[in-house]
């Protein structure tokens, strides 16, 4: 058969292009990893939830989920029960790679394969359960809001080719098993199916065209795959065991990158999810086209796409594989080269701490770093002073007079070398304070601070968390309102590490808490993200007025958020009052233990 | 003369407009929001560049609008559009079919609260140029110490040639403004240091640039090239500005006992939705849309319907007084035409 040269064909080239994915540096932990038995089952059970049965897309869609999951596990099954039946029946030709694919055309049914009929009828229930799974992937191909979806991706023309083969493959087994159903033996599928053909069409002649054309479709598909989406099936078995041995992106196209590329399923849920989805003409932009750009190697698209992007990391939470569109993107622009690169040497730290006037090491000092974004808004810096003054608590405020940037908006920048500079100098200012909590206002330090920054024993916490904390404990209490609020999840503090039930615990306390139609992990980026180094105001106000609609579905009566950033990109065009959840902590505490104090 | 003519809003321009139409013979109906004439020259204290009382400018105005029908505290309910006429709905319960409306509906100061790093809202001493103009009539402002009253800062440009603000327009006025509030500072507090932090100074017109050497050299306000970035409290409750020196090159701290913040001009929301009922067309800057910004610009897309003032665009008084003359004008030619 040629189909099987092509699948042959297929297999080695697939496993050249698996092998050369492997990244050099951390080759050696994932060898490790894969002897190692907790990591060995963890690799086994995402294999099976994420490649065979979608479990993230049918917590997201559940049509979704059942289409892709069919047609995965269903074409898995048929492969295994296939391997079964030549095991059971022809021993001697297990051997055979292609022996149980046309199983049924080599088969005659005879006495040793009647018994055969309860993995007969197995076969037949995966084969129609694929089939359904490729009826829905057609509906969707048409009608992709009836999925829930309201733009899908537009394929491209190896895509294209991979897609019909992938859908014709399994109709022609259909017909061609239902052709030979009376001499190799068939289920209540093709059985029936053979006794239509055998209503008008008479002879067995019309067989061999059909098993010849479901073997070509089926070398076209495997033929084509390499060079479509479909890459992602083999991709992400390996993509799943190199996450789990903990390897990261550390070259923008070599390596994990790479594998993460190649994983991309094209799906199109990233399209949905980004927030310049708004506007149409930057659908292309999304991480789905990130990645074919980068199978292309279209220099000039990477870039843009690369830059414009705000950061937000929808896509990269909603994506069912797992690939990683910010830190994909920021490793490309690490790839850049500038002219002209920043020298912070001149800063003397010294000065810094001296303006800082640290006093003597205290246990229990909190030391506050309100950010540059926060000194753009002085009312949340007010309320943050207000609340610790009013509690009692010793603190210093580090940048007062003016500090250094955390780092976070050149390491965005791709820029990890100046960022180093920045973490260094600020490392060293946090350090000589003698505090044991860092406290910070901004979601954008808050990030940088836990992951690039080495602090030793220091607690790092943004003001959501530490109130929240001062509340559980009743250090402070709280005036229980009959206001509204909606909380806006910042994309640094939700998505970016993980904080949404504090600030919520602190606004039920403060009044009645409601959600916005898309929260937590689904919240949309205010527009205002400092990621984006291309995007101009007016295409972020569109934006902005998208998020601000989706906050208001349940029409609090106020917007409050957490980050100095999204704070003035909401006040902006908001039409109701937006705050810092500080603000509204300032405003709603009565301080356990000092009774006097009159707000 | 029977013809009815509306004039929406009883600022400057509205009243001037009304006084040449009553001159030319007409009875024109001015509608007014607020509970007095006069606008916002009303609440200003006195007027560039030769320190004209603005009170004398809207007595003088308002003595030649006696014989108009005014309706103040009126707001505009609906408009319907007739064949070849308006219905023009008033809150007041009075409906007035009329084949002529003038649009006099002025400008909207800019929220300064929106640009949140200079702390309007938020510290006690930062205030807008509105709210020292009625300090300086009223002297009630609890946020101006005039006790101690040793530096005074003045910020151009907010809300004004700010794409993030919203308004990418100029507007206009607030240089000459806060050179003439400057002066003013320096009359009362000659002691005081005054600051005024500026992107560029646009000195556009009659005597404004013997206004602000006069400034500098009669009355030493210090002018500082460079955009505030922003603005704190120290303890003692002061106001700490950071803006760079763009001249010098060097960044520079001041510490204030008063920040004024040389709000810009935005168009009036409420224009915008009257606007809505015609419907008229916005310009690309926000504001009214003129048949033709050169040749027509007191003159809308629609016939009967025109414009004066700053509802077109950011204005200064005697800009918007001319204006207001030649909608009057226009107005007049109108109705001659369509009479024969």
């Amino acid at each position: 058969m040629i189909g099987m040269i092509f699948i042959l064909t297929w297999c080695t080239v697939g496993m050249i292009r698996i092998i050369a994915n492997l990244p050099k540096d951390d080759r050696k932990r994932f060898f490790l990893s894969l002897v190692n038995p907790k990591i060995m089952l963890k690799n086994i059970r995402d294999i099976f939830c994420d490649c065979l049965f979608h479990v993230k897309l049918w917590k997201r869609n559940r049509l979704l989920g059942y289409m892709h999951s069919s047609i995965a596990f269903g074409w898995f099954m048929l492969i295994v029960i296939g391997h079964i039946e030549v095991f059971f029946y022809a021993p001697h030709r297990a051997k055979l790679l292609y022996f149980p694919i046309f199983f049924r055309y080599f088969m005659a049914e005879d006495d040793s394969t009647m018994g055969g009929a309860f993995f007969f009828f197995l076969m037949d229930f995966f084969l129609l359960v694929v089939l359904s799974g490729i009826a829905l992937a057609i509906v969707k191909r048409v009608h992709s809001r009836f999925f829930g979806m309201r733009r899908t991706t537009n394929p491209s023309f190896m895509d294209l080719v991979g897609l019909y083969s992938l859908w014709s493959i399994f109709p022609l087994r259909l017909f061609a098993e239902g052709f030979t159903a009376d001499i190799s033996g068939g289920s209540f599928l093709t059985e029936s199916l053979n006794h239509v053909f055998h209503a008008f069409l008479g002879n067995h002649m019309n067989m061999l065209p059909t098993w010849w054309a479901y073997s070509l479709a089926l070398g076209i598909f495997f033929c084509a795959l390499p060079f479509t989406r479909y890459m992602h099936i083999p991709t992400e078995i390996l993509l799943i065991p190199l996450r789990n041995a903990g390897v990261r992106i550390r070259h923008p196209r070599k390596g994990y990158a790479e594998a993460e590329v190649y994983a991309c399923p094209s799906c199109g849920v990233c399209i949905d999810a980004c927030p310049m989805g708004v506007m149409k003409t930057h659908i292309k932009d999304t991480t789905v086209y990130l990645n074919r750009q980068l199978r292309r190697h279209n220099e000039t698209r990477i870039e843009e796409i690369s830059d414009k992007c705000l950061l937000c990391g929808k896509c990269t939470a909603v994506c069912p594989v797992g690939v990683e569109g910010d830190r994909l993107r920021i490793a490309q622009r690490s790839a850049r080269k500038y002219n002209i690169s920043p020298d912070y040497s001149c800063i003397d730290t010294d000065i810094l701490k001296k303006e800082a006037s640290f006093r003597a090491p205290a246990s229990g000092k909190v030391l506050y770093f309100a950010g540059c974004m926060t000194a753009l808004t002085p009312q949340i810096r007010k309320s943050v002073e207000s609340v610790l003054t009013r509690c009692g608590t010793d603190y210093e405020f580090m940048d007062r007079d003016g500090g250094i940037c955390c780092g976070r908006p050149m390491l965005m920048a791709g820029r990890f070398d100046a960022a180093e500079e920045m973490i260094a100098k600020n490392t060293d200012i946090i350090l000589g304070s003698g505090a044991d909590t860092l406290l910070l206002s901004c979601p954008i330090c808050y990030r940088i601070f836990r992951e690039n920054y080495n602090l030793g024993k220091m607690r790092i916490v943004h003001h959501t968390e530490y109130f929240a904390e001062l509340i559980g404990s009743g250090t402070i209490g709280m005036l229980h309102g009959s206001d509204r609020y909606v909380f806006h999840d910042p994309c640094e503090l939700g998505r970016g590490c993980g904080i949404y039930d504090e600030p919520r615990a602190v606004l039920s306390a403060a009044g009645e808490l409601v959600e916005a139609e898309k929260h937590h992990r689904e919240s949309i980026c205010c527009g205002g993200s400092l990621g984006s180094l291309t995007l101009g105001f007016g295409k972020r106000q569109a934006m902005t007025e998208n998020a601000l609609h989706n906050l208001t579905a349940a029409s609090p009566d106020s917007i409050v958020t957490a980050c100095p950033l999204c704070l003035s990109t909401f006040h902006r065009y908001a039409d109701r009052p937006v705050m810092d959840i500080a603000e509204v902590v300032d405003r709603n505490m009565i301080p356990a233990d000092s009774n006097d104090i009159d707000d | 003369m029977k013809e009815n003519i509306v004039i929406i809003g009883g600022g400057i321009a509205g009243l001037e407009a009304a006084g040449q139409l009553i001159r030319l013979g007409y009875s024109p109906i001015i509608v007014e929001k607020q509970d007095h004439l006069g606008g916002h020259v009303a609440e200003w204290h006195c007027l560039f560049p030769d320190m004209t009382p603005a009170s004398d400018v809207v007595s003088r105005l308002t003595e030649n609008v006696s014989e108009a029908n005014i309706f103040v505290n009126t707001e505009i309910l609906f408009i319907n559009h007739l064949k070849d006429s308006y219905n023009v709905m008033l809150s007041n319960g009075i409906s007035i079919v009329t084949r002529i409306i003038l649009f006099t509906t002025g400008f909207r100061l800019f929220d300064a609260s929106k640009k949140e790093e200079y702390g309007y809202g938020v510290y006690d001493q930062v205030i807008t140029n509105r709210d020292l103009e009625q300090w300086f009539s009223t002297g009630n402002d609890d946020r101006v110490n005039s006790r101690e009253l040793n530096a005074v800062g003045f910020v151009h440009c907010v809300g004004s040639r700010d794409e993030k603000a919203g308004n990418g327009q100029c507007s206009k006025v607030c240089c000459i403004t806060a050179v003439k509030q400057a002066i003013e500072m320096k009359q009362r507090f000659p002691e005081a240091q005054v600051y005024c932090f500026y992107m560029d100074l646009r000195m556009f017109g009659k005597k404004y640039e013997d206004f602000y050497i006069s400034a500098q050299r009669d009355y030493g306000v210090r002018f500082i090239r460079g955009r505030v970035s922003e603005v704190s409290e120290n303890i003692e409750g002061k106001v700490i500005v950071k803006a760079e020196d763009t001249l010098a090159g060097k960044p520079v701290k001041v510490t204030l006992d008063l920040l004024v913040l040389m709000a810009g001009i935005v168009c009036n929301p409420d224009c915008t939705k009257v606007a809505s009922m015609i419907p008229l067309q916005m310009d690309s800057d926000g504001f009214l849309k003129s048949r033709d910004n050169i040749m027509d610009i007191t003159g809308s897309s629609r016939s009967g319907i025109f414009y004066a003032g700053a509802c077109t665009g950011a204005k200064t008084v005697p800009e918007t007084l001319a204006e207001a003359r030649s909608a009057a004008l226009d107005i007049h030619n109108y109705i001659t035409s369509s009479r024969i």
